[in-house]
């Protein structure tokens, strides 16, 4: 509902708008959907005039058509695929996360999301040369963290910092400040949004169930509609500054005590892909850093598509990766 | 781009008479008075100012959040800046990357009896240590919520790590440090309070910020324990699950803003799960996600033990301590798996020494 | 407005508007009922929970229209209203490149035309927009109306979803759900005009978001008669089916709304199979025809494979 105000176009006067009002034309949706011939009558303005105006309010507020062709064109020279520097999740990705689209990661407490998120950050920042926006509502981001991971990778201390200065963080605690730091980016524009060099590609929020699930419920209208507002936002950021968005949500337990990721049904349509993190039960492996991840929903790969994720890839170098599989050898074969 | 009206703090009620007046996005709103407003949107005046506050701020809002905002390598300075609380079990700290993070919230869970409060009443004294110690010499607040905070008990654990902290002294700096770190001065840095149920819990964390502004110094918040008010009384779930949810997004903000490690302690339940019963931690599966990091105390066979389930920055692992006279310590050598600087050769040592390990572990998943 | 388009219209738009329009009736006849394919005026709902392959079906369909008739395509233009930030403009493409790659191998002569160009051609008769709330849909709805009536080609309108501000105006609207639904009541009494007047077609998805504890009377009738159109799977299944789809089929929408669609399909999730792959189930109802048609299918890399 658009309110009819003076001045909102040429030659919506604020005698013209009272005259509407007494016309019982208070909206532009009244005003386009009313009789010009009729309305220009009763108003006594010039029909011409009439259809001049409803011609600018409607192309104001309307949003216009593109040729599915120029669309497809776009895509294809923006559209950037950045690898998550994980074999094996990038396997499920097919690739990497996408540009323009909402990724999620589901998953119980100590699932690994979270290291998750770091990884990603870290590669992008390091490996592709590209900042990354990090929105953290969790508390749980650690940088030092982020560090050891950058060492096992460089160990030149500028280029570490550099990577670090790539990332930017911003802390939100509630659902209000999260909107407000997502008008934010929409508003000034990622790149302005981020200090360091390099343009941003990648948007991570861990987690969006933290901030979402304290107000959903109860009197819910108020939150489920809080909770689209994000969604919408959260897409809107992805393809307009053509960015990888990367969420974690949590799980919970359907009837037949199947995993699925929460938020309710509402939520389930937002992200485009969606993988479900599990910690491996496996006797014997409760300290292993080895997740199975399942795709969960994709529209390039097949469903059910699962892998083990080692969460100290990232951690790790090529050859600390070598010791390591040699040793996790070594404690398969003890007895047990 | 406009910001919509809806997704800023206004009650709900006004914002619907705001949306049927025609005042969609916050540029509709900035050039208003607040009598023109209460008029235009039939509102009253009081709610009206509200309004226009909420929307007006908001530059300066985003400022503030930009301000809020920094680069991951400034961050990296401030968690060293930060540093941890050391629980005097070097194991522990190890395990934990120096100590309990401060600026960050843990989670400690166990059975009954295992030293939750034990590791929380060590923790209120450790915060205190004097800085030429190695400690922070911070103040803490103890928010018992059980009744089972001992006073003689911390007296005794101050009374240790009083006669600990002597013994390591060693110049004139530490000397005169040692004069102001007394049982005395210890007892009086900690500040108690009880709460009964949950509505005085969640009462004294909406004060939190207001005594914490007016006492800088605080550098642990402890909750012990955080479960029993929100056990019982409770016949809509939902209802406690968002309460919590709330609660603990409030106390990672606390801890943030006001630079404190907030710990919280938590009771084990008993889960079947395919006909098997297990113990895991209470308040749920989505609780589980509240806390930045999750210490489980348990038992195996006579031995204590501490698993770190889940921590963003630390591997996970499994250390022995024991509870002694003095507090909460190491476990005693010949009960100590080989120490090892590489985390995964410790792990892989504690297993082959721990033949009964699988059981314990798959039985607490 | 009626006044406006009429003024500004010529004979070829006048034919257009009156007959010119094709009809879909043919589209796909593993989903609509033989003969009861969508034509000029009719609405199509497609509603089903996350994942039970209605965005797929949509991009099958669409493929199908926009592809040139000597492809076996329909040929004719398509505008795709995204309410959800959800087109995925690189699987359309994936779908339409498999479309036009299976049929150019039947056929051996012709000139050769690069494959890009043909799938720009075909791309060439889809338009997308999208719309980031409830006023601006209506709004845009009576902007493209001049667009209808300028593009007598343009025979399918997809509004993906029309569920998408279900939240957002609920709590807007406060406590009247009147005023809940008025932007939606609005926007479904324009297409209602559109659709007489310029004879398109309507497909619109709504997500299947309210739990229905009671037994809506349609799953009854599916459950009740099993073997009705369903050939492939088991009686047992298709029952399972049908309690799970019923759990979901709730239709929360104003009644406006309601009152507008001629087909209702609802998708759901069914069994996987032995070599783990995902069959997806979609049961149509029409306010034209007796029963319930049901059809199976699997999701592929190339698009969508009927049973």
């Amino acid at each position: 509902m658009v309110v009819l105000r003076d001045g909102m176009c040429p030659g919506l006067s604020e005698e013209l708008v009272e005259a509407f009002r007494a016309a019982d034309i208070t909206t532009v949706e009244d005003l386009v959907s009313s009789d010009t011939e009729d309305l220009a009558q009763k108003c006594s303005v010039s029909y011409k005039a009439l259809l001049a105006i409803r011609r600018v309010l409607l192309a104001q507020h309307t949003a216009f058509p593109v040729s599915g062709a120029d669309l497809y064109e776009d895509l294809l020279s923006s559209t950037a695929i950045l690898s998550t520097g994980n074999p094996s999740l990038d396997k499920l990705l097919d690739s990497g996360l996408y540009t323009g689209e909402l990724t999620e990661l589901a998953g119980g407490p100590g699932s690994g999301k979270t290291q998750v998120c770091f990884g990603v950050a870290v590669n992008i920042s390091y490996q592709l040369k590209q900042s990354v926006i990090y929105v953290d509502s969790t508390g749980g981001l650690s940088a030092s963290r982020l560090l050891q991971m950058l060492q096992a990778k460089s160990c030149n201390i500028e280029e570490q910092m550099e990577a670090l200065q790539r990332i930017q963080v911003f802390p939100v605690f509630d659902i209000f400040s999260l909107l407000g730091c997502l008008h934010h980016f929409r508003c000034v524009g990622l790149q302005q949004a981020s200090a360091g060099g390099g343009s941003v590609k990648a948007v991570i929020v861990d987690s969006v169930s933290a901030v979402i699930s304290p107000i959903l419920g109860g009197k819910q209208n108020e939150g489920m509609s809080m909770m689209m507002q994000v969604a919408r936002l959260l897409k809107t950021i992805a393809k307009d500054f053509n960015v990888a968005v990367l969420v974690t949500n949590t799980v919970t337990r359907d009837g037949n005590g199947q995993l699925k990721a929460g938020l309710g049904q509402s939520w389930s349509h937002v992200p485009r892909i969606r993988i479900l993190l599990q910690r491996l039960e496996r006797p014997g492996s409760t300290c292993s850093s080895v997740r199975t991840a399942t795709l969960a929903k994709s529209s390039r790969q097949p469903c059910h598509l699962k892998e083990e994720v080692d969460l100290q890839c990232w951690g790790r170098s090529e050859e600390q990766l070598y010791g390591m599989s040699g040793k996790r050898k070594l404690e398969n074969t003890e007895p047990s | 781009m406009q910001r919509d009206v809806s997704s800023y703090a206004i009650a709900p009620s006004v914002k619907v008479k705001l949306l049927n007046a025609g005042f969609l996005s916050a540029a509709d709103l900035c050039d208003l008075r607040p009598l023109q407003l209460s008029k235009e949107a039939c509102i009253s005046q009081e709610e009206a100012v509200e309004v226009l506050q909420a929307v007006r701020c908001e530059p300066g809002q985003e400022r503030a959040a930009a301000a809020g905002r920094l680069t991951a390598l400034e961050l990296l300075g401030r968690e060293q800046e930060l540093g941890a609380i050391v629980t005097f079990c070097s194991a522990l700290d190890m395990a934990l990357g120096g100590g309990m993070p401060v600026g960050k919230t843990t989670e400690v869970c166990g059975a009954p009896g295992v030293g939750k409060t034990q590791l929380c009443i060590q923790l209120s004294v450790d915060v205190q240590i004097p800085v030429c110690f190695g400690g922070l010499g911070g103040k803490c607040l103890y928010i018992d919520t059980e009744g089972s905070f001992l006073v003689q008990r911390a007296v005794d654990l101050a009374q240790a790590a009083v006669e600990h902290c002597g013994l390591l002294a060693e110049d004139s700096e530490q000397q005169e440090a040692l004069k102001g770190f007394t049982v005395e001065t210890i007892l009086s840095n900690l500040f108690l309070v009880r709460c009964h149920d949950y509505v005085e819990l969640l009462a004294e964390t909406y004060l939190l910020a207001d005594f914490l502004a007016q006492h800088p110094g605080v550098r642990l918040v402890v909750i012990d324990s955080i479960a029993f008010p929100f056990r019982h009384d409770f016949d809509d779930l939902s209802q406690r699950t968002r309460l919590l949810n709330g609660l603990a997004q409030r106390l990672i903000q606390m801890a943030t803003n006001h630079n404190v490690a907030v710990v919280l302690t938590n009771q084990m339940t008993t889960k079947v799960w395919n006909g098997q019963s297990k113990l895991v931690p209470a308040l749920g599966e989505s609780w589980g996600h509240a806390a930045t990091q999750r210490l489980i105390l348990h038992w195996e066979g006579t031995h204590r033990l501490a698993s770190l389930y889940k921590s963003p920055s630390q591997r996970e692992a499994t250390v022995p301590y024991q509870i002694t006279g003095q507090g909460f310590r190491d476990a005693p050598p010949s009960d100590q798996p080989k120490a090892s600087d590489d985390p995964s050769v410790r792990e892989s040592g504690s297993l082959s020494k721990r033949p009964r390990m699988e059981d314990d572990q798959s039985t607490r998943k | 407005m009626t006044t406006t388009a009429k003024m500004t219209e010529n004979g070829a738009q006048l034919f257009a508007r009156l007959e010119g329009r094709r009809s879909l009736r043919d589209i796909e006849p593993h989903i609509f009922p033989d003969g009861a394919g969508p034509i000029q005026g009719d609405v199509v709902e497609f509603h089903g929970t996350e994942g039970s392959g209605k965005t797929e079906t949509m991009y099958h369909l669409v493929t199908h229209c926009i592809l040139p008739a000597d492809r076996g395509g329909l040929e004719v233009e398509v505008m795709y209203v995204d309410t959800d930030y959800h087109f995925d403009m690189l699987r359309l493409v994936t779908v339409l490149e498999q479309r036009l790659g299976e049929d150019a191998k039947g056929e051996d002569s012709g000139a050769v035309v690069e494959p890009e160009e043909r799938v720009r051609a075909c791309l060439g008769r889809l338009f997308v927009v999208h719309c980031s709330s409830s006023v601006q849909l209506l709004l845009t709805l009576h902007y493209l109306e001049n667009t209808f009536c300028s593009r007598p080609a343009l025979c399918l309108l997809v509004i993906d979803s029309i569920s998408a501000f279900y939240w957002v105006d609920r709590s807007g609207g406060g406590e009247s759900v009147a005023k809940q639904e008025a932007n939606l009541r609005k926007c479904s009494e324009l297409l209602d005009r559109l659709l007489r007047d310029y004879r398109i077609v309507v497909f619109a998805t709504t997500h299947a978001i309210m739990r229905n504890y009671g037994h809506s009377a349609q799953a009854d009738v599916a459950a009740m008669t099993p073997g009705l159109s369903e050939p492939s799977s088991s009686s047992s299944s298709w029952r399972q089916w049908s309690s799970h789809a019923s759990n979901f089929d709730k239709a929360y929408l104003s009644r406006a709304w309601q009152r507008l669609v001629t087909h209702r399909v609802l998708f759901s999730k069914g069994e996987v199979t032995k070599d783990r792959k995902q069959v997806f189930s979609a049961a149509c109802t029409t306010t034209s025809t007796r029963g319930t048609k049901c059809s199976s299918f699997y999701v592929m890399g190339g698009g969508v494979q009927f049973l």
